[in-house]
């Protein structure tokens, strides 16, 4: 059995007209046994950044710790917030040093970069376990349903999708893929980031 | 084999863990308390490599009363479960990892809230309604789905523990024979016969 | 002694064994929907083994009757075989009983002749679609040992993980709810169900390194059923072989060569 499967669990993250979503799973478990239905893998960083980690539950709260850290640092140094390329660079360099011993997680990176005319620009990203960035104009999937999400997405996702629209093809393509995925599922949440606000939903859907 | 259960009431967490400490197929104690008092409001159930559970589970003890006596008040549950959890996640990386998992009951008196926590040898860390580990889950976490109530009575949450030693004496072949069970509510810490 | 042979080191070798692996698998994937009096069988047309193609034109999809399309993906040898020998078993029984076996029957025909071989089974993932004896459209999806069940929609192969849940959602409407007061239709038009194909495959191909090339649909219509949409359509080809009955068409598009 591999690490990357001992706990289950799938984030996707797709890009709208001005706006981004991330979504996720609930679903915490060892092997075939679950143990909750209730955790939490998607983080806010910043008002405009959100972040997701599949993959060993361990390693998700570690790096989440590590990450509130080295951005408290960038912060406090900078003046500023930081810019969702920048953090997906953070992440990737987090990752990579350590190559040979690895968290075994594969961050989702969605958020809303500043423009030089002072817009917002949607911004996704996603890399693998040891760091390796992945710029997608479209969407991201990673964690044990990846394939399925990747099918789904790739059948469901259109360019230039309003907010509300962006919703709902997140979200029906996270649940349809986590049903066909017996380490993921367990209830839903989905982040849909705007300009002046962020939604969050928890979804209603299968709990077997 | 070891078994630990542990839910959340009302205002009140129950912690349960058998009293077996076996070495192979040998039963060298049936009477081991394997649920530690942390703090005034802190429960832990350890099990997992003997040796490494009490090594662990003392040096846990240790350092939360240290911070306790440092500071005057005692580290609230939530807190308790992040430095836990770290600890376990350092070990794991390191030469020879502490495998011991653990069920962290407590109450958080600023909060007014019963907390408990999952946590396994890797380091995960999950706050639940209920918990158990061992083989012992395969069925206590059924009977939890089914019978567990957030806000039930400790006779209620007692019988619902019931159920579950029950049905593993019952069913599972390597079931423990007893089980010691403390409750932490606002009051503080005690054990009760079932 | 120089020149005495050592026997012992010989001996000592350990025993090697040494295997011929009957099975290979040549990607693909194959997909099946079934309407109230129609059914759509497709599957791509590339064959590969690893990361080398075979071939961009090797036929997965095989019309057995006018009312019986059948799709192998899996392990291409034992799949052609496999159709050759079911193709045998409906002849012979066209000799013997002057008409062309029902589509319930050459289903569980399939399933006494793959589980024949449980213990060297074909390496074969079946599809069957047609139409059933009272004029509805099926489909029945089988597992290499013979298991089978009658369907609305399955996907099989190589793309299977990309497009099943996708028909689930398109299909089945899963986790769809419907507007109220009304309800989801249990069957789709022919022109819905063929763009959800199509759909299907481009997005497989897209995202699987297995699939593409090209596509190939058989669309089975019921006896006396009106053609509405399906006349004119780019790349359709009838099939049929009887003037009375069931009709067989095939719709060959392209799909992406990389």
């Amino acid at each position: 059995m591999s690490i990357m499967q001992l706990n289950g669990g799938s984030v996707v993250a797709m890009v709208g007209k001005d706006c981004v979503g991330i979504a996720t799973d609930m679903r915490l478990g060892n092997q075939a046994l679950g143990i909750s239905s209730e955790f939490q893998r998607v983080f806010p960083l910043t008002d405009r950044i959100y972040y997701g980690l599949p993959g060993l539950a361990t390693d998700v709260a570690t790096l989440r710790e590590r990450f509130r850290y080295r951005v408290n640092m960038y912060t406090i140094k900078e003046e500023r917030e930081i810019e969702p390329e920048t953090f997906a660079h953070l992440v990737s360099s987090t990752l990579y040093e350590h190559r040979f011993g690895p968290y075994f997680v594969e961050p989702v990176i969605a958020g809303l970069s500043k423009t030089p005319s002072g817009g917002l620009k949607p911004f996704i990203a996603a890399t693998d376990l040891i760091g390796c960035l992945n710029f997608a104009k479209d969407f991201v999937v990673a964690g044990t349903a990846s394939e399925k999400l990747f099918g789904v997405a790739e059948g469901l996702w259109e360019p230039d999708l309003e907010p509300e629209d962006l919703f709902e093809t997140i979200s029906q393509t996270l649940m349809n893929a986590v049903d066909r995925d017996a380490y993921s599922g367990w209830g839903c949440t989905v982040h849909i980031l705007t300009k002046d606000q962020v939604i969050t939903r928890t979804l209603k859907a299968r709990m077997d | 084999m070891e078994c630990s259960f542990a839910l959340t009431g009302k205002d009140y967490v129950i912690v349960a863990a058998d009293t077996t400490a076996a070495r192979s197929i040998v039963k060298m104690k049936i009477d081991e308390d394997k649920i530690k008092e942390l703090s005034p409001h802190l429960l832990m159930a350890y099990s997992g490599e003997p040796g490494d559970t009490v090594n662990f589970a003392e040096y846990i003890e240790r350092n939360i009363r240290l911070h306790h006596i440092r500071h005057l008040v005692p580290l609230s549950p939530s807190a308790s479960a992040a430095w836990i959890r770290r600890a376990l996640a350092q070990s794991l990386r390191s030469r020879n990892p502490y495998s011991v998992n653990l069920l962290l009951g407590g109450y958080d008196t600023a909060e007014d809230k019963p907390k408990l926590f999952w946590i396994d040898y890797l380091g995960t860390l999950s706050e639940v309604p209920f918990a158990a580990h061992g083989y012992g889950s395969y069925f206590a976490l059924s009977l939890f789905d089914r019978y567990h109530n957030p806000e039930g009575t400790v006779e209620e949450g007692l019988a619902t523990l019931k159920r579950c030693i029950d049905q593993v004496s019952k069913r599972l072949v390597v079931a423990p024979g007893k089980y010691k069970v403390k409750i932490v509510d606002k009051d503080g810490v005690r054990e009760v016969e079932i | 002694m120089p020149d005495m042979v050592n026997l012992s080191a010989h001996s000592q070798q350990h025993p090697q064994q040494r295997q011929f692996n009957p099975y290979t698998e040549n990607g693909g994937t194959i997909l099946a929907i079934a309407g109230a009096d129609f059914s759509v069988i497709a599957g791509d047309t590339r064959q590969s083994e690893g990361y080398s193609i075979q071939t961009r034109y090797a036929p997965k999809v095989f019309r057995l009757t006018d009312r019986a399309v059948l799709a192998v993906n899996g392990f291409a040898a034992d799949g052609n075989m496999f159709v050759k020998k079911v193709r045998q078993r409906l002849e012979w029984y066209r000799h013997a009983h002057a008409k062309d076996m029902p589509l319930r029957a050459i289903a569980r025909l399939i399933q006494t002749m793959l589980y024949s071989r449980r213990f060297f089974p074909f390496y074969v993932y079946n599809i069957l679609a047609g139409i059933e004896e009272d004029g509805s459209g099926a489909v029945y999806s089988f597992d290499p040992v013979g298991s089978y069940e009658r369907e609305a929609c399955r996907a099989a192969g190589a793309g299977q993980s990309l497009v099943q849940p996708f028909l689930d959602n398109q299909i089945y409407f899963k986790n769809q709810k419907a507007a109220h007061g009304t309800s989801h239709p249990a069957h789709l038009p022919l022109n819905t169900v063929l763009s959800l194909v199509i759909d299907s495959f481009t997005s497989a191909t897209e995202r699987h390194i297995e699939v593409g090339d090209g596509l190939e649909i058989y669309v089975v219509l019921s006896k006396g059923r009106p053609m509405h949409g399906l006349e004119g359509l780019r790349g359709m080809e009838e099939v049929t072989t009887t003037n009375d009955g069931e009709r067989v068409f095939v719709i060959r598009r392209d799909l992406k060569k990389d």
